[in-house]
């Protein structure tokens, strides 16, 4: 079976889409993926030239326009009532800047 | 007739005559709810209170004579695939990710069935984030099939469609991106509907595939499928894909098929892999419409074997987009002690979902990286061209097309342990998505191998859903009454509560 992803490609694609995988789990992701992908083979050898793709089922009504009114929304409460940490009406996260590599 | 066995007519009729309330309807669904889904997990929250709320509403319109006016699910359980947001409710999706989410709005398609007099019992078990056929993957814990405990009620949607198999409630929504109502309904004996893509609004639903992505109706009987999908479509400027809709789906419910032209797939019932015992009942519905009048016409899909691969493209890339959402910072699983973002982001994320939902999220975003993109996504949408137009030609030559919907009855569980031996399940419904049109499963009987019900599915052209009602409706009645789960039956004769029952 030929391998389309690399442990090496894995570890950047989980980087890439923010999963941190456990080291002894990148060997059974890779193998899962190159099983799936090994699968997906055909859709690369169907002769589709010339064929319009169709992005989406519904492609070819106009577009429907509103008028741009206020209208009522999430109270501030209510937009962070899931939040898991938040602090003075904000959501609260780990520092972005500064630390040892600012 | 137990409160298990009633549909809407049967509920609303009691309602009418006094003969119960709508606080005891609730009850009722409530105590079944109880008896019953220790054994089969269907419901991840009961929403008692609500229930209650909502049937003391009935019961007040009733005493003041405007039942009528209500709305024609007045007075009826009703349970939402855990994907809809319901105020107040969890909304998890079947996932750590969402254990805590406490929804702060209503989804329309829940909202449209509350307004319509709906009396919800709660929300129900599925894959997580609906990637599945087995409802295996939620991380909840499994759902089982009423019909034989050992098996697997179908998925993702499976919670919903155990939930009306085994009489907790005579309606269910569900959500299907590749056949996520279909084929549960199937597996489960009961009618499930698939609209056509657009007939009715997402808002408010946890996205996976958003070109494919529809929600329907899952109930013991077309009619109440024809009343439900009444209530549900529309135009909701809330999701842009959805149209206005004028069709009442109860219409022509008992218009027969006489003069209706069937279309039959040869290439599907010779598909490797379909049960002996699911072609049979193909064949012997085709025999029975062509009995009450219909013309059987065979029809030619030739790219439906193209779609599987392109729905297996598909699938994952919209889900990875629409998975992007889930940071653990605005809402969902944060997980704790880290001191900046990015690591915090990977472990929330690596924590939050489980193994499919990290594999599909892996998978989209491979397919859709540059250099990759023009390998596989690309002619995905190329082969969805190509697709389409098979249906086009096909419902050139009819108004509807019989076809298997699952290639076996329900599996065991951990029978399929394999991601891509499960995929193949997906063979009959996939297509309909990437089209955009209607399908939907109506139970015929049980398979004469496995005993276990087998559905068929009806196709019709997008926007002429009322057509595969239609043709549900004449098989429906040429079968007769089906049997309950067994689950129904030897648990069917206690009282619940209901007047009527104790008579």
């Amino acid at each position: 079976m030929e391998r389309h992803v690399t442990e090496r490609d894995v570890r950047r694609i989980a980087e890439y889409v923010r999963i941190a995988l456990a080291e002894d789990e990148i060997p059974q992701m890779t193998a899962d993926l190159n099983a799936i992908i090994e699968g997906l083979r055909p859709i690369t050898e169907y002769d589709l030239d010339g064929v319009e793709p169709t992005f989406h089922p519904i492609g070819d009504l106009s577009n429907v326009m509103r008028a741009d009114a206020e209208r009522p929304s999430f109270t501030q409460a209510e937009a962070l009532a899931n939040a898991p940490k938040q602090q003075d009406g904000s959501f609260l996260i780990p520092r972005i800047l500064g630390g040892d590599d600012a | 007739m137990p409160f298990a066995a009633m549909g809407i007519a049967a509920i609303q009729a009691g309602l009418r005559a006094g003969e119960f309330s709508a606080r005891e309807v609730a009850d009722a669904a409530l105590a079944r709810v109880r008896e019953t889904d220790g054994a089969v997990h269907a419901f991840l929250e009961v929403t008692g209170s609500l229930a209650h709320e909502a049937a003391d509403r009935v019961d007040a319109a009733i005493a003041a004579g405007s039942f009528d006016e209500l709305g024609s699910l007045a007075g009826i359980p009703i349970g939402f695939k855990d994907n809809m947001n319901l105020a107040g409710t969890h909304t998890t999706c079947a996932s750590r990710m969402l254990e805590s989410y406490v929804s702060p709005y209503t989804a329309t398609c829940v909202r449209k069935t509350l307004d319509a007099g709906a009396i919800p019992i709660g929300k129900t078990n599925m894959d997580e984030f609906a990637f599945g056929s087995s409802t295996e993957s939620s991380a909840f814990g499994v759902t089982r099939n009423p019909w034989d405990l050992d098996r697997v009620p179908g998925g993702s949607s499976g919670g919903s469609a155990a939930a009306v198999a085994a009489g907790m409630v005579p309606v269910a929504l569900g959500s299907d991106t590749g056949g996520s109502i279909r084929q549960p309904a199937c597996f489960c004996g009961v009618v499930g509907v698939k609209p056509t893509y657009g007939l009715v609004s997402r808002y408010g639903i946890v996205a996976f595939g958003s070109s494919l992505d529809q929600v329907g109706p899952i109930t013991r009987t077309v009619r109440d499928a024809a009343m439900a999908l009444n209530v549900l479509t529309g135009r909701d400027e809330r999701d842009c894909t959805s149209q206005e809709c004028t069709v009442d789906f109860t219409a022509n419910l008992n218009a027969g098929v006489a003069g209706m032209r069937i279309g039959i797939v040869p290439a599907f019932l010779q598909a490797r892999g379909l049960a002996p015992e699911v072609k049979a009942k193909v064949e012997e519905t085709a025999a029975q419409l062509q009995a009450l009048g219909a013309h059987v016409v065979e029809v030619a899909l030739p790219n439906a074997q193209k779609a599987m691969s392109a729905y297996y493209v598909l699938g994952p890339c919209e889900a990875f987009s629409n998975l992007t959402r889930f940071d653990g910072v605005r809402y969902g699983y944060c997980d704790p002690g880290h001191e900046d973002l990015g690591s915090q982001y990977e472990a929330s994320r690596a924590v939050g979902f489980g193994p499919e939902a990290r594999r599909r999220i892996m998978l989209g975003s491979y397919l859709l990286s540059s250099g990759v993109y023009d390998r596989y996504y690309y002619p995905a949408q190329q082969v969805r061209t190509l697709v389409t137009r098979d249906y086009a030609r096909a419902f050139q030559q009819c108004d509807c097309i019989l076809a298997p919907v699952v290639p076996t009855a329900a599996w065991r569980f951990g029978e399929k342990s394999d991601p891509t031996s499960m995929y193949l399940a997906d063979m009959f419904t996939v297509s309909i998505n990437l089209a955009g049109n209607g399908g939907m499963s109506v139970p015929v009987g049980f398979g004469a191998d496995s005993g276990l019900p087998v559905g068929v599915q009806l196709i019709v052209p997008a926007f002429r859903d009322e057509n595969m009602l239609r043709v549900a409706a004449a098989i429906e009645s040429a079968i007769g009454q089906r049997g309950l789960s067994p689950l129904v039956e030897s648990k069917g004769a206690v009282s619940f509560g209901l007047r009527g029952d104790a008579r």
